[in-house]
């Protein structure tokens, strides 16, 4: 089985690689796994006003995997929370031609948004209740 | 479907739901031979590989007798006996040539032995995500990213030499994790065996059976991501 040349390039030039650093404001963390593969996926957003200003990831995994949590923060930066909320898995198959046995990569890269979006959520659900 | 009938089947009685043989239209009850027309019988498709290959739902299993029922089975179905016979007869020697083939490679690996018993008694252990354990999946992420300093780090370099030392004890720690894991899992495996021989259907069983299936999916998940990493370790440091 051949990677598309999609996968290929984030693969190769993954975009946004890393994470932010420990205690910055406005970040939501996403951390999740595939216990089919062992691939793990973490997922950063940094929000101001409503909208992801940055994304980050990093991922130990297969090439699809890589390739889908790079394109999701690719994605992700510019949306607004809720236009991220949005973000399907069968978007980033369809972009990065996943075949079938890699679908759960990009269910993978959806969970770890959705994660992301949560935790920031929460965090600042907190920090809220402690303002008032 | 109520797998739990099953369980206490012993490995001579298949219990499958009655039937009718294709060919004479007389009864069969689980036999993979017709008793009267002597017909080969379609294994079915819901039919589990443990009843497939006439063992109880135990986690542990005598590899002899497995092998044994497997190369019995084998004979019986193998589609070079049944090149003189019917189409019929030839569709259903290769369907179950293929089954058994899986049932047995299925089960003779204890791992995936208990991922496909967590299959059949809750669902599939891939589908269900548990809560992740992040700890874990930090250390993961760290110990990746000094992988990626090891291997971009210049050959016969102080760096790489230093980096060698620390990925080789990460990789001693990781190794013994992963073999605490297998250890629980074979406790935990005894457990549902002994659970499943007491044949208990009070509530206080059923806890028992659900706490035993859980704690199994966790450490079967968490196992197969240490793996990952100690064989990303391995192939890398040698």
């Amino acid at each position: 089985m051949a990677y598309s040349d999609k996968v290929v390039d984030h693969f190769n030039n993954p975009r946004n690689m890393g994470s932010f650093k420990k205690g910055e404001e406005g970040v939501g963390t996403g951390m999740v796994g595939a216990p089919e593969c062992g691939d793990v996926m973490k997922l950063q957003i940094k929000v101001q006003n409503d909208t992801i200003v940055d994304a980050k990831f990093k991922t130990f995994g297969c090439g699809s995997a890589i390739a889908s949590s790079s394109l999701a923060t690719e994605w992700l930066k510019g949306k607004t929370i809720e236009e991220a909320q949005k973000i399907k898995n069968t978007d980033i198959v369809q972009e990065l031609n996943l075949p079938p046995v890699k679908i759960h990569c990009s269910v993978l890269a959806e969970d770890a948004i959705k994660a992301a979006l949560a935790d920031y959520q929460k965090k600042a659900d907190g920090a809220l209740t402690e303002a008032e | 479907m109520d797998h739990h009938t099953h369980s206490i089947a012993g490995p001579r009685e298949l219990q499958m739901a009655r039937s009718m043989c294709w060919h004479c239209q007389s009864e069969v009850a689980g036999e993979y031979f017709c008793d009267r027309c002597v017909k080969v019988q379609p294994v079915s498709k819901d039919l589990d590989y443990f009843t497939c290959l006439g063992f109880p739902r135990r986690l542990k299993i005598d590899q002899h007798q497995l092998e044994a029922k497997f190369y019995e089975l084998s004979r019986a179905f193998h589609p070079d006996f049944y090149q003189n016979k019917s189409a019929a007869e030839q569709t259903i020697s290769l369907g179950n040539s293929a089954m058994l083939n899986i049932a047995y490679r299925t089960l003779r690996d204890p791992i995936q032995r208990a991922e496909y018993l967590l299959d059949l008694e809750a669902g599939s252990v891939k589908e269900i995500r548990n809560s992740p354990p992040a700890d874990l999946f930090e250390e993961i992420l760290e110990l990746q990213e000094t992988l990626n300093e090891y291997r971009t780090a210049g050959r016969a370099s102080e760096t790489e030499s230093a980096l060698r030392v620390k990925l080789q004890s990460e990789r001693n720690t990781l190794e013994q994790r992963q073999r605490d894991m297998e250890a629980t899992l074979q406790q935990l495996f005894v457990e549902w065996d002994t659970l499943q021989d007491r044949g208990e259907t009070t509530d206080q069983a059923r806890t028992n059976r659900d706490r035993i299936l859980k704690q199994m999916r966790e450490n079967l998940s968490n196992r197969t991501y240490v793996k990952n990493i100690v064989n990303d370790l391995a192939s890398t440091i040698g």
